[in-house]
């Protein structure tokens, strides 16, 4: 093996992109503090359970670059497995993490496999199709999974003797799973797996020829988005006390996919500036639901036409920009360099 | 001493185009075998059939005596084969020394034991790339990427490595340093297998030749005594010999 001999001058590097993002979670950790609405704490605490959501999304799609409109469905069997884990078994939110974690992981390596024959749209399509699917079993699932109208939780959320059902606690507890989450997302991309994944979206039949086994690590991207995914499941249904399927459709998905695009699906930032931007862009500016689908659309369409790499690696470019007037950087990963940290964060 | 890659028999057919048929070919451990022939005559296509990228249509492909015939490419590569395409190509949006670390890290088997690179930077050093290190393997010039495709075959520390037109697409300056690196790899424990059709190119890498026409090989001996082959003669009369 070829040592990946490098002193910490990369690592530091590395690190630094992981800083900022936990330096603003810190701040939104201390939010309580300014007492806000409980109306605010539960649009904040639904964008957090989205953001963990995203980073393993963005290992997906970022990384190894398999976009999938269905990982709300995966979220949705977190969620279902949480609920039928606690109405049949009377099992309660944490040891329903690792269980829903492991259905999630196992729907999504389900999920992956068409993308070892099929790429591009036509995958995307089929992901989307698994997502609805997934809608209408449930629909049609009778007592088991509640049908249309869905399953309740009760039981509440404790942990060391602690009732966390209380708005601000479960908002705490959000926000470390979402530094939870954005550290293993960080760790996954800065390690020589995150590495491999890259390969794989940047050219497949180079990665083959290098003695990396494609097929096998693109299901491994599932299973970990899936991971991700199912630990969402779970504090979503815990959060909300009653879920049903409509939640974890199409729409649902297409927005997860629309939130990991405008934050930026490469940095390290992006899922977090995503899952916030899009969970109180309509409430900044006051919009009615439709109006709001529209915004979310314009966007869309914005980012991938004028900011490929997300809002935050734009805004980011645009500052370096600014700053040394130097031509426009052409696509890079700025949380994944390997270069000397002069090079890496200039 | 028995050859490192032994090739029995070895068949292609696209749809109905046939671009290999029954070809036999032995490589000698510790040679530079050129194989040459005019464009269409298969000789890409049975690179890609011996490293898994093309499932033969009859055959076999042994490698130091074990049967690899039909192994998906990447565990064609992790037995010691080493592959660079026709087409120059890296991973473009990552660095030149990411691109060789991810190129060193799913060697299962350690086949070129001795060779002179122990980290990514030594051998970005071996290849001259080293200034490029931190560059975007997109944005590099095309007679260094084609460096680059090289270097990503060899962190695979493969015991035998197949090289597409290595030199298409090269000035006579970066040429000639790819020849000087080529030269060396026997040395280090690897030996090669070059496709070209610039004879002046193979003349100076090979001491043997192979050709292939229409699928068949017509030739295979000494380099000056396959130049001299009335048979090859005809088949690059006026052509780019
Ligand atoms: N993937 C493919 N599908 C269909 N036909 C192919 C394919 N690859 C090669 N061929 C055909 O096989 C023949 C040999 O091609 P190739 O091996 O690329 O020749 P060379 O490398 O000697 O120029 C050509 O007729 C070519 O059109
Ligand atoms: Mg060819």
């Amino acid at each position: 093996m070829i040592a990946g001999a490098q002193p910490n001058g990369p690592a530091n590097a590395a690190l630094r992109s992981l800083l900022p993002v936990l330096a603003v979670l810190v701040l939104i950790a201390l939010v309580p503090l300014l007492s806000p609405s409980n109306r605010f704490l539960s649009l904040a605490i639904s964008a957090g359970i989205n953001v963990i959501a995203l980073y393993g999304l963005s290992v997906l799609f970022g990384q190894t670059g398999i976009l999938s409109m269905g990982h709300a469905a995966l979220v949705g069997v977190g969620a279902y497995t949480a609920a039928i884990l606690s109405r049949d078994y009377g099992i309660g939110f944490w040891l329903a993490l690792p269980a829903a974690a492991l259905a999630s992981a196992v729907f999504a390596m389900i999920v992956g496999i068409p993308s070892l024959r099929v790429g591009g749209h036509h995958f995307v399509i089929m992901t989307f199709a698994f997502g609805q699917l997934l809608a209408i079993v449930l629909t049609n699932g009778g007592d088991y999974t509640g049908a249309a109208t869905g399953l309740d939780l009760t039981g509440p959320v404790t942990l060391f003797g602690a009732d966390m059902s209380d708005l601000t606690r479960y908002y705490l507890m959000v926000v470390a799973f979402v530094a939870a989450a954005a550290v293993a997302s960080w760790a996954i991309i800065n390690s020589p797996y995150g590495r491999t994944l890259r390969a794989i979206r940047e050219n497949e039949r180079l990665a083959a020829s290098l003695g990396i086994n494609v097929g096998r690590h693109k299901i491994g991207a599932f299973v970990v988005s899936g991971v991700f995914a199912g630990i969402s499941g779970v504090l979503l249904a815990h959060f909300l006390g009653h879920i049903s399927p409509t939640q974890f459709a199409s729409f649902p998905s297409i927005y997860l996919a629309l939130m990991v695009m405008i934050g930026g699906a490469r940095l390290i930032s992006g899922p977090l500036a995503g899952g916030i931007l899009v969970a109180f862009l309509p409430e900044v500016l006051n919009l009615d639901p439709v109006q709001s689908r529209i915004v979310y659309g314009a966007c869309l369409i914005a980012v991938i036409l004028l900011l490929p790499e997300g809002l935050i690696a734009g805004a980011v470019q645009a500052f370096r920009r600014l700053l040394a007037r130097k031509p426009k950087q052409e696509r890079e990963d700025p949380d994944t360099t390997c270069t000397t940290p002069s090079e890496a964060r200039r | 001493m028995s050859p490192i890659l032994e090739i029995r028999g070895l068949s292609k057919q696209f749809g109905g185009v046939t671009a290999l048929s029954g070809v036999d070919l032995a490589i000698e451990e510790g040679e530079i075998l050129g194989v040459v022939g005019p464009n269409g005559s298969g000789k890409t296509t049975l690179f890609n059939v011996v490293t898994g990228v093309h499932k033969p249509s009859g055959g076999s492909v042994s490698f130091r005596g074990h049967d690899i015939t039909g192994l998906a490419p990447h565990a064609i590569s992790r037995a010691g084969i080493g592959y660079t395409f026709q087409q120059a190509m890296a991973f473009a949006g990552l660095c030149v020394l990411e691109n060789v670390q991810i190129a060193g890290e799913h060697v299962r088997v350690n086949a070129g034991a001795g060779q002179p690179w122990s980290t990514p930077q030594a051998l970005l050093d071996f290849v001259g790339l080293a200034a490029l290190a931190d560059e975007r393997a997109g944005v590099l010039p095309f007679g260094s990427l084609r460096l680059l495709g090289l270097a990503l075959a060899l962190a695979t520390q493969p015991a035998l490595l197949l090289l597409d037109e290595p030199a298409a697409g090269l000035n006579d300056r970066e040429t000639a340093a790819l020849v000087g690196l080529v030269r060396q790899l026997p040395g280090h424990g690897i030996t090669v297998c070059v496709i070209d059709h610039d004879m002046k190119l193979m003349q100076m890498l090979c001491r043997r030749l192979a050709v292939l026409d229409f699928g068949s090989k017509i030739a295979d001996g000494p380099t000056g005594a396959v130049l001299a082959d009335p048979k090859v003669l005809e088949v690059y009369l006026g052509g780019d010999l």
